[in-house]
């Protein structure tokens, strides 16, 4: 099993308080494949494009009263080996992507054109990940159109945008 | 991380646009306005509203509209107002421009004409500034491109606030009768904010953006604009506050010019050094005719600025500003936007027809919507024609200026038919022009 670092954002939101940079310190003392369980009082969707753009996915669960508890674990393989099977149905466990693309140098549209052609090669179910210059504006358009989830962010140092897209199942 | 959209009307925006610049150039070439008439006369703002509203002004708000919401990567606030925006724009413009004739005794038209076209292109501005606006305040805190568009937005209120006062002093009404001293000095507050502030500050923030992105240069820097950016602002702020003091002191108004002055050439060298900057660390060596053609209307920006400079030394400023104001708004503010729509309009055309497509049959490149190699000769004929031009103005030859325009008016000919070559598909070889699933993009509006 995972194990994980609980982290309580309830009372510093009731506070008044500003949680993210508390986030990103207990995310610092994270162990390899360690996870990351994270108490909110609504759902935090922001947060998982930021999480993703770190090699997180999340699982979530509602809690009550409109609370939720969002476990953040490491992309490295332990999420399968943690749950198998069982969470499939959650939109949190993504398989590894089986084709990687650097598209950090192509004129643009081509880092577009090159995604949407490898997408056309996946199967149902699997995911492909780009690094590229900027955030891709125009392809999720398409994306969207063609029925792919994306999950996206820029990369910490801001110089480039990471991006996973899922081919329906 | 939303995705953005073609905006539909923004190619309708363009083909107005072109329109008005060849209806303008063709007045000029007839040798209606300046220099054959005064500055000042009616006939003069007739061509200077059509360049500055007709063309410029609808260039820019067709190209922001689809431009922003990239840049901030949110989408438009409300795409339903850009075509009653250019309704209102276009509607107000002809009404105005008919005002102007009536004074100048070309038409028996009544009084309320002005202040009748003046609220109508208020109106199409508000929309256009609520719209944008509105987008911008979406996704605070903005990266430096979208601050330039802010202040370029901000100065466009400006401007129309002013000119709609004007409308009201020139159309001999009562509530203008109030301010009769208004057009001495205001008027170089109502140009230098729509040419200094909405036109020039917004093309120098969208060009960071796509200058960075057509040589393939980094601008991720947060440092990067940002003395052009404060230049430019203190400039804005000083004309403007200045300008409005001296109005109502009735004294200062040189002085407040001055140091705006000062202030926009400590913007526009950072400008240039900062686009310097993206040119040497750019990662395509080959540049696109765009990005080259970008570049040489950057230098005749920096060759209006020196020869402002020069003009101010020597104090023969005010009887050369016709050339000045020629040289900004052709050889910079309109050689830069064709160059660009040289690549926006096969870019929009290309993500219209073959993006439903893309992966799943092979389609053309971008570039090959296009044939640089003929377009190249108009650009030359263009800016060669404007600066030409601009020479003919500060000689005071009025035959060769009207030569110079005629060879303009051939260049703005010759790169529309480019601009409709690349909608029709033109140059597109025959396997790839219309793979199945693919349509054919309608000429004046964007299916999105």
């Amino acid at each position: 099993m995972t194990a994980f670092i609980d982290v309580d954002v309830r009372p510093i939101l009731r506070a008044g308080g500003e949680p993210f940079s508390i986030i990103m310190a207990a995310l610092e003392r994270l162990e390899p494949g360690e996870g990351l369980r994270l108490y909110a009082p609504f759902k935090p969707v922001p947060l998982f494009d930021v999480m993703a753009s770190k090699g997180f996915a999340y699982r979530e669960a509602e809690l009550e009263g409109g609370e939720w508890e969002i476990r953040f674990l490491p992309y490295d393989g332990s999420v399968e080996a943690a749950e198998p099977a069982s969470a499939a149905s959650s939109n949190g466990d993504w398989p590894e992507p089986v084709v990687h693309l650097d598209n950090r140098e192509l004129d643009p549209p081509e880092p577009m054109v090159r995604i949407l052609a490898a997408l056309e090669q996946l199967a149902p179910g699997q995911t492909l990940f780009a690094l590229l210059g900027r955030e891709p504006v125009f392809l999720f358009r398409e994306l969207e159109r063609r029925g792919h989830q994306w999950r996206g962010g820029f990369t910490p140092q801001k110089d480039g945008y990471q991006l996973t897209v899922r081919v329906p199942a | 991380m939303v995705g953005t959209s073609l905006c539909k009307w923004t190619i309708s925006y363009f083909a107005a646009a072109i329109a008005w610049l060849l209806l303008a150039e063709g007045l000029m070439v007839a040798g209606f306005g300046f220099p054959n008439h005064d500055i000042g006369d009616p006939d003069t703002l007739v061509i200077v509203h059509m360049v500055s509203i007709g063309w410029l002004s609808t260039v820019l708000c067709g190209a922001l509209f689809q431009f922003v919401p990239v840049l901030v990567a949110r989408p438009l606030y409300a795409e339903r107002w850009t075509l009653p925006a250019l309704a209102l724009l276009t509607l107000g413009l002809v009404v105005l421009l008919a005002g102007f004739l009536t004074l100048g005794g070309h038409l028996d038209g009544p009084r309320w004409l002005l202040p009748g076209g003046g609220g109508l292109l208020i109106a199409g501005f508000a929309l256009v500034v609520a719209n944008l606006g509105m987008t911008l305040w979406s996704a605070r805190p903005l990266p430096a491109p979208a601050r330039f568009v802010a202040g370029g937005l901000a100065c466009l209120c400006v401007t129309a606030a002013f000119g709609g006062l004007f409308s009201l002093v020139l159309s001999g009404t009562a509530t203008g009768a109030q301010w009769p001293d208004l057009l001495v000095s205001g008027v170089s507050i109502h140009a230098l904010a729509g040419l200094g502030g909405w036109l020039t500050f917004t093309a120098m923030g969208v060009s960071y953006r796509l200058l960075a992105m057509f040589m393939l240069a980094h601008d991720g820097d947060a440092r990067l604009g940002r003395l052009a950016l404060r230049a430019g602002i203190a400039a804005i702020a000083v004309g403007l506050v200045g300008g409005a003091l001296a109005l109502w002191r009735m004294t200062g108004l040189n002085l407040a010019l001055l140091l705006a002055g000062a202030a926009a050439l400590l913007s526009f060298a950072a400008y240039g050094r900062d686009v310097l900057g993206l040119y040497r660390t750019r990662k395509r060596r080959v540049l696109e005719l765009n990005t080259r053609m970008s570049l040489v209307g950057l230098a005749s920006l920096v060759a209006a600025a020196i020869l402002s400079v020069a003009f101010v030394a020597t104090g023969s400023f005010s009887s050369h500003v016709g050339a000045l104001v020629f040289l900004v708004a052709f050889g910079w503010l309109t050689g830069l936007v064709l160059a660009n729509l040289y690549k926006i309009v096969p870019f929009l055309t290309w993500l219209e027809t073959y993006g439903p497509v893309m992966g799943r049959v092979p389609t053309p490149r971008v570039q090959d919507l296009v044939a640089e190699r003929r377009a190249l000769k108009w650009f030359v004929v263009f800016f060669a024609g404007s600066w030409a031009a601009t020479l003919m103005l500060l000689i005071e030859a009025p035959l060769g200026f009207r030569a110079a325009v005629a060879a303009m008016m051939l260049a703005t000919l010759g790169l529309s038919e480019k601009f409709t070559r690349a909608r029709r598909l033109a140059d597109v070889a025959e396997p790839m022009r219309l793979p199945t699933g693919a349509a054919m993009p309608h000429l004046l509006v964007s299916r999105n």
